[in-house]
């Protein structure tokens, strides 16, 4: 499973995306990630499953508004227009 | 509190500074031992947490070597002179892991046992020791959290890769069990000087207590809490079996013997 790593250098900065990485489940995924992303001395830093991030807008395509979307489990979304995949 | 070596009671100066060198051994070989999969690991993302963990297991090594100069030790003899037979690292490190399951019950298993020594001399009296400990406790915590997720995944990936981690956790527990030491009366002497918090059989159940679920997983418990060490050739300032040593190249390696022609200071 794809991972986004987030994370901030300080107390009350927005979260940055700092890349992703390839994890089973998500105790491995904050392990590799805290291991992976260790070149800088941040704040925190967060992980979350890429098949999670649900996309609302998009400037080409327009609005994306999710209650436009069938109830589908997450592993079975991405592909098409309505299926939230976030570009690496 | 006690801030110099010179300062510690004879009886136990001895034994502090053995302690400092089986830790700071057995972190040097464990960081071998991960360093030996930074390539060959199941996914780039373990590679990169071996490489990251031998990074820690070296610089703590590094850390602890250097507390041996105020006992008149030559730091850099004991780094970079001894030959194998002379490390007091952990007994089941000597081979290299030859399969990822092992390498996984190494860091479940061992790397967890130096932590739990480790914490036992976070309130030491030797002020030293205790200063440099929390900083390696801090950066154990991933390492700890490591062996766990994988010990966990690799046990729940199905029989035959479950039957090679129970193998890997037979083959090292003994040695780990036997490295928290016995009951003697310089380690009795240790504790009540409250250089170390527990007596080696209080520490050896406050690690299988830590290690219970890990057991469970593998249907090793009952196995493993009812091992009773055998003494029986084991050194206590060594921590280890008369006669054993971790192998030659991995120590020539260490050692950087190969390419000692090229330091030119």
């Amino acid at each position: 499973m794809i991972y986004e790593v987030f994370a901030r250098k300080a107390r009350g900065e927005p979260l940055r995306h700092i890349g992703n990485l390839n994890a089973p489940d998500d105790a491995l995924a904050g392990i590799y990630a805290y291991n992976t992303y260790d070149e800088e001395k941040w704040f925190d830093i967060w992980v979350a499953p890429r098949d999670r991030f649900v996309e609302v807008y998009n400037v080409e395509r327009g609005p994306v508004a999710p209650v436009d979307r069938a109830p589908t489990p997450a592993a079975s979304r991405g592909g098409t227009s309505a299926g939230a995949t976030v570009a690496s | 509190m006690i801030t110099r070596a010179a300062d510690l009671p004879a009886d136990l100066r001895e034994y502090v500074h053995d302690l400092i060198l089986v830790l700071a051994d057995t972190k040097r070989l464990l960081g071998m031992r991960y360093a030996e999969w930074i390539l060959g690991a199941p996914e780039l993302e373990a590679g990169i947490a071996c490489a990251s963990m031998s990074q820690d297991e070296w610089g703590h090594g590094r850390l602890l070597y250097a507390l041996l100069k105020d006992f008149g030790d030559d730091v850099d003899a004991i780094e970079h002179g001894r030959e194998p037979s002379a490390y007091r690292s952990m007994q089941a490190l000597d081979r290299a892991p030859v399969s990822w399951p092992e390498l996984v019950a190494l860091n479940a298993l061992a790397d967890t046992a130096l932590s739990n020594q480790l914490e036992a001399l976070t309130a030491s009296t030797y002020v030293p020791l205790r200063q440099r400990v929390q900083k390696i406790l801090d950066e154990e915590q991933f390492h700890t959290a490591h062996g766990r997720a994988w010990f966990t995944r690799l046990a729940r990936a199905g029989d035959d890769t479950r039957a090679e981690l129970a193998a890997a956790v037979s083959r090292y527990i003994p040695d780990v069990l036997a490295w928290f030491g016995n009951e003697s009366d310089a380690a009795r002497a240790f504790r009540n000087a409250s250089i170390v918090d527990a007596a080696a059989s209080d520490l050896r159940a406050r690690y299988l207590q830590s290690i219970a679920p890990l057991l469970a997983d593998v249907g090793a418990g009952d196995a493993v809490t009812s091992i009773e060490p055998d003494w029986n050739g084991f050194d206590e300032s060594t921590r280890r079996y008369a006669g054993s040593a971790p192998d030659e190249e991995t120590i020539r390696r260490i050692r950087g013997d190969k390419n000692r022609a090229f330091l030119m200071d």
